[in-house]
């Protein structure tokens, strides 16, 4: 079996497209989280153990499940979403949401952490909210983190996109390990099962110095 | 001499104490802080200073006591926040957001309209017009301190809480901001409420000192008659702190104290009239008002003879001295 471009074309899509929209998601949800677990630690601005504790311990458990065994339990919940539970890109989307929104969470969490306490003391003496605090203190001031963080999500969340080969959901790297499994005696002869792997380099390597060129270009504690 | 004439009361701490878990930080203190005072409140660290400043604010909550502020007592809602500003020892701008960004701030906090133009008259006043579009990683420590005074003025606040504010900054740009400090007392009658470590910052600018050591504040006062006559062994320690390097030996020693009246070469007249030649291990006088300030301590020669010839000297001359023990300094 041989692929043609325009299908690796559509591979790539499909890749992107599970990749950016559950990564939105995931951020949908997990910003606002962060944060939350942010000011309501015993170091944040709003101290709250309880609320606290009950979030990290539905995030913890939720980071402890392996990505396919979320693919597993969320089939019915995709199905009653979808119509379908297999068989279409956007099939693995709420499960790759699902599996990163615990380490969106904490990623957020872990860059407004960041972010001085004395800054924050500053604007509170100014006669700032709470509110105020979060959206002109800790989300500005740790800007370039967060943006680091997004490309580390980006990229962690296209690896899981492999799990789609599972509930044939397509994508280039289900496209590749379909491919090996049609060619395997000659696969590595291949020249199109290179080009997809080039192109999955390609991809991870591009979100990746993109995310950092954003997060130096908008980080302004050094300037030359 | 301005706030002795006015001496309308506009802070008052009464009765405040504080622990954290069993650690007493602040113990029963009281304190009445008048209309344009610079008033300095000196401590060794640890001593509670620190906490006492962020009690006037609210960043810090007391257990014990009260303030009031024009006579009322206060409830650290954003109105009062408003008149209480802050400076930090850490600057403690904002580095995502550019000079002017900083400073409008604090207007964009309560909406204010003007802010714009409010931000570059404040930069304008702290001498940083050039500066308005720079972010704070490139600036000097001098001048970030200067960037967090102008965003402290936006609220318009009758206080201006100094936390430590020049202790990171040089010798030089410490005098620059204090000279600055001082210049926005005189011109926007701002009051000051500065703690610091170090003695000489306070006595450069404070017209009344406070001096804080285990909770408690154990002197305060006019500064000159702090600083010329302290009291308590803790105030001695931080006054003469660094400067009196004599060993603590039963060496007697003579402090003679300048109260302004006093108009000539001291020590070369005592070298030259009495034919002694002393040692001096401590000095320090300032001018007011064209009048010298200050205080001078030195070894008494070994010889009594010369100690005898000494102080007849002094006292026909009519100088203020007393004689002390060099371990009344230790």
């Amino acid at each position: 079996m041989r692929v043609s471009f325009s299908e690796i074309f559509k591979m790539i899509l499909e890749t992107l497209g599970m990749t950016f929209i559950s990564c939105g998601l995931a951020y949908i949800l997990g910003l606002p989280t962060g944060i939350l677990l942010n000011v309501t630690s015993k170091k944040g601005i709003m101290p709250c153990k309880w609320l606290n504790t009950i979030l990290s311990l539905i995030i913890n458990i939720l980071r402890s499940i392996p990505c396919l065994i979320i693919v597993v339990l969320l089939m019915q919940t995709v199905r009653d979403i979808f119509g379908r539970a297999t068989g279409e890109w956007y099939a693995i989307i709420i499960p790759l949401f699902v599996t990163s929104f615990g380490f969106v969470s904490r990623m957020v969490e872990q860059s407004l952490a960041e972010v001085d306490n004395g800054k924050i003391e500053a604007i509170e003496s100014l006669g700032a909210t709470k509110f105020q605090i979060i959206t002109k203190v800790l989300l500005p001031e740790s800007r370039a983190s967060l943006i680091s963080g997004l490309a580390v999500t980006l990229v962690s969340i296209l690896g899981y996109t492999s799990f789609a080969y599972n509930i044939g959901a397509g994508g280039l790297i289900a496209g590749i390990w379909k491919f090996y499994s049609k060619n395997t005696g000659d696969y590595l002869s291949e020249p199109f099962f290179w080009i997809m792997i080039i192109v999955v380099i390609l991809i991870v390597q591009g979100i990746q110095e993109l995310g950092l060129l954003i997060s130096k270009k908008i980080d302004k504690r050094r300037i030359l | 001499m301005v706030s002795i004439l006015l001496n309308e009361r506009l802070l008052e701490i009464k009765n405040l104490s504080k622990s954290f878990g069993e650690h007493l930080v602040l113990s029963n203190i009281n304190l009445t802080i008048n209309k344009k005072d610079i008033f300095g409140i000196l401590g060794l660290s640890g001593a509670g200073k620190s906490t006492l400043i962020r009690c006037i604010n609210g960043l810090e909550i007391f257990d014990e006591g009260e303030i009031y502020f024009k006579d009322e007592k206060v409830s650290f809602n954003r109105e009062y926040r408003k008149n209480v500003a802050m400076i930090f020892q850490q600057f403690n701008l904002l580095d995502q957001r550019t000079v002017l960004k900083n400073v409008e701030l604090a207007g964009e906090l309560f909406k204010d309209p003007d802010r714009r133009n409010k931000a570059i008259r404040y930069l304008e006043l702290v001498g940083l017009s050039d500066k308005l579009y720079s972010y704070p990683s490139q600036l000097s420590g001098g001048q970030k301190q200067r960037v967090a005074i102008a965003r402290a003025l936006m609220s318009e606040p009758e206080i201006l809480l100094c936390d430590e504010a020049t202790s990171a900054l040089d010798p030089d740009t410490t005098n620059q901001v204090l000279a600055l400090l001082k210049e926005l007392n005189e011109k926007l009658g701002l009051t000051i409420i500065m703690i610091s470590h170090q003695m000489n910052v306070i006595e450069k600018i404070c017209n009344k000192v406070a001096i804080i050591d285990n909770a408690k504040i154990v002197e305060s006062g006019e500064t000159q008659e702090i600083f010329l006559y302290p009291k308590t062994e803790i105030s001695k320690k931080i006054i003469y702190s660094g400067h009196i390097n004599t060993k603590s030996d039963d060496s007697k020693l003579l402090k003679v104290i300048f109260n302004g009246e006093l108009d000539m070469p001291l020590i070369a007249n005592i070298v030259q009239d009495c034919n002694i030649v002393l040692s001096i291990i401590y000095a320090d006088s300032k001018v007011v008002n064209d009048r010298v300030f200050g205080q001078l301590i030195f070894k008494m020669p070994a010889d009594i003879n010369d100690v005898l010839k000494l102080r007849k000297y002094l006292e026909l001359k009519n100088i203020n001295y007393k004689e002390v023990d060099a371990s009344e300094f230790f």
